[in-house]
């Protein structure tokens, strides 16, 4: 039983990873579309398309936070 | 803290007949940033100096010759003796000897091309024992060339042919795996052969370069060899020639598109002054530390017929912007001048980068092992590529932090104990994962406030202390009351729940006061943003974790013995050269983010044009 909780609990900590860091991407790719397609016209777009596409990275840090949260409870 | 340079505004105004020396003498000086004058009723545009036509004619023939020598651009040690008169005669004798060349290379290359035609042909009726004009049209014999499938059709052929004339011949060879045939029949039987070639799907081969061609087929093809090693020779020694030409003027070459670039952009300067009949008018930027020496020297090329005015800069001008920093943290500018550069009077971030950027690198990749090998790297590239010394140096600087982390996390290759030697740490990656966390918090409070801070200096010098306090002073006031409720919740301070919400809710109030509803939107922001340093610690867990895990493979192999120690040595080769890697891109793309994201957007604004003066090379 004990063996089989820590399993769930793994398993739990490796969704709130693994999915929130596919959402995060779905998210980037296509605002990371977008910004290449506009710094191919504008060149000075760098920053603001870097910027605008690595905000959906902290969607992975959350998840982490989560999955670390998860980890700790169970000991 | 760090500006730009301040700046003046200046307009150098005179009499067309000195316009040529002021211009040669803010060429020379390379302090001039020139805003372009556009058309208006006042001033047209300037007109080009009467050399520019002269020039831009050398500038097309020097670069047809660099494209024709195929000249690579290197450092030339060339000194031209006598300016442009030399530059028009040797361009001239190089040419008519690059063009004698290239026509006879063209024409060598043509007929090599054409026997290379023929040739194919000729390997198809090599074995074919004919002289070549029985290959011609007569008035009583048809002939047919082409490829049929196998002798059974051959025979097939043979009968049909047979049942109608006896006046045929068939020649063949094999050619390629394939069955190739010569046929002359009587002209009376030319249909009844058509009907039975198309039969046995016969393909027909035309041979349209050999209507000249006497002889046997392999006769020619000894014969045009032959030629054609000729030409070949032919084609090396002009080619030869054209190498000797490209390395006897390279050298002018180079320096001859040098100087006529420098030459022409001085005679085409005009084209961005202003100008009546007889007079002209430059406006542009100075660096204010300049401006005293560059008006005295302009007087005096102007021959104090020219009038220069000149005032300070004002904040709300659009002014080019030119980063001043200290020999240390000038190679991250690079950074800056990739995101965009500080307005006038705006803090230039470089500084701040140049203290945080090798930092959070470091805490991220944070192994000594690691630390040293991407030293040696780009210690290697930065030798190699002396374009990018700027890149390299950042990076070798974060490579340094990532080893003095790796000796506070007690890491070396992700190794924790060398033999059974533990390596001291002060805190370990691998084990106090909570720890690293409420570190990697604490930086990001840090590193917000920090730009909470400068945000606040930008905007009491742009628009006042009120806009500033509503502005970025909310923020403060935010925090102060958050954390006195969390204190208050927590039971850690004896004070009323009740002053936490005020000051929250006073917060509020001036973020709305300051930046209008968008504002309160961006509220919880400062919490996501804060969350985000977390990723200081989620880099470097992931980064010790694999090495962990390459680590542990290896040693499994390594008990095994004999071919299990060379298995573990590759596993431990491969891996850690691949999470070296990763570790290095993700430790700096997530720095160079910390930075873009969380930190510029609390006090930068940035768009800023960058300060290119005249004369100046890039």
């Amino acid at each position: 039983m004990a063996l089989e909780g820590v399993g769930l609990i793994a398993i739990g900590s490796g969704l709130a990873v693994g999915l929130s860091a596919i959402a995060a991407g779905i998210a980037e790719k296509e605002i990371g579309s977008a910004a290449i397609g506009a710094m191919a016209e504008k060149e000075e777009l760098f920053g603001k398309g870097l910027i605008l596409t690595v905000i959906p990275e902290t969607l992975v840090i959350f998840g982490l936070v989560v999955a670390i949260l998860i980890l700790n409870l169970a000991g | 803290m760090s500006m730009p340079y301040e700046m003046d505004r200046i307009i150098v105004t005179g009499p067309k007949k000195a316009q040529q020396k002021v211009i040669r003498e803010l060429h020379n000086l390379q302090v001039l940033h020139i805003v372009e004058h556009s058309k208006d009723e006042v001033a047209d545009i300037g007109q080009p100096l009467e050399t520019a036509s002269k020039l831009s004619e050398f500038m097309v023939k020097i670069r047809a010759l660099i494209t024709a020598l195929n000249v690579k651009e290197e450092k030339s040690e060339f000194k031209l003796k006598r300016g442009l008169v030399e530059i028009s005669q040797t361009i001239k004798r190089i040419s008519d000897e690059v063009n004698k060349n290239s026509e006879e290379l063209r024409e060598v290359e043509g007929k090599l091309s054409k026997s290379q035609a023929i040739m194919k042909e000729l390997e198809v009726l090599k074995n074919i024992n004919i002289p070549l004009e029985n290959l011609s049209s007569y008035k009583s014999l048809a002939f047919f060339t082409g490829y049929i499938k196998d002798e059974y059709d051959l025979e097939y052929l043979n009968d049909k042919l047979s049942a109608t004339t006896n006046k045929f011949t068939i020649l063949k060879s094999t050619v390629k795996k394939k069955l190739f045939l010569v046929l002359f029949v009587d002209i009376k039987s030319k249909e009844t052969a058509l009907d039975i070639l198309q039969k046995i799907s016969f393909s027909p081969v035309n041979f349209a370069n050999l209507s000249d061609l006497k002889g046997t087929a392999a006769e020619n093809l000894a014969r045009i060899s032959k030629e054609n090693a000729k030409l070949e020779n032919q084609k090396n020694s002009i080619k030869k020639r054209l190498e000797k030409l490209n390395y006897d003027h390279s050298g002018f070459l180079i320096t001859a598109q040098n100087v006529l670039e420098t030459e022409l952009e001085k005679a085409e300067a005009p084209l961005k002054f202003a100008a009546t009949k007889d007079a002209f008018l430059v406006k542009g930027w100075v660096p204010t530390e300049q401006l005293q020496d560059t008006m005295q020297k302009l007087n005096k090329a102007g021959s104090n017929k020219i009038f220069i005015d000149h005032e300070p800069a004002k904040i709300k001008d659009k002014v080019p912007v030119k980063l001043k920093n200290t020999k240390y943290s000038k190679p991250f500018e690079f950074f800056i001048n990739m995101y965009s550069l500080p307005r006038y009077k705006e803090i230039d971030p470089t500084f701040f980068m140049f203290l945080t950027y090798p930092i959070f690198f470091g805490f991220m990749l944070g192994d000594f092992g690691y630390g040293l090998v991407s030293f040696a790297l780009f210690y290697f590239l930065k030798k190699k590529i002396p374009k990018w010394t700027a890149f390299f140096n950042i990076l070798l600087l974060s490579s340094a932090a990532s080893i003095f982390f790796g000796f506070i996390y007690g890491e070396f290759f992700g190794l924790e104990e060398l033999g059974h030697f533990a390596i001291p740490h002060l805190i370990s990656r691998s084990h106090g994962v909570t720890e690293l966390m409420f570190i990697s918090i604490a930086i990001g409070i840090i590193h917000i406030n920090w730009g909470l801070i400068a945000g606040f200096i930008n905007i009491m010098k742009g628009h006042g202390l009120k806009h500033a306090i509503f502005e970025k002073g909310s923020w403060f006031v935010l925090e102060t009351g958050a954390l006195l409720l969390a204190l208050s919740y927590m039971n850690l301070v004896a004070i009323p729940k009740l002053i936490g919400w005020i000051f929250f809710a006073a917060s509020l109030v001036m973020l709305y006061k300051g930046e209008g509803i968008k504002g309160i939107i961006e509220l919880p922001s400062i919490l996501t943003n804060t969350l985000s340093y977390l990723r200081l610690m989620a880099i470097g867990l992931s980064s010790v974790s694999i090495a962990v895990v390459v680590n542990e493979m290896a040693e499994g192999f390594f008990h095994g013995g004999g071919f299990g120690i060379l298995t573990g040595i590759l596993i431990l080769f491969i891996g850690h050269l691949l999470n070296i890697v990763l570790g290095l891109f993700g430790s700096f793309l997530h720095s160079l983010r910390l930075h873009y994201v969380e930190f510029f957007s609390k006090f930068f604004e940035g768009g800023a044009e960058k300060y290119k003066p005249f004369g100046a090379k890039e």
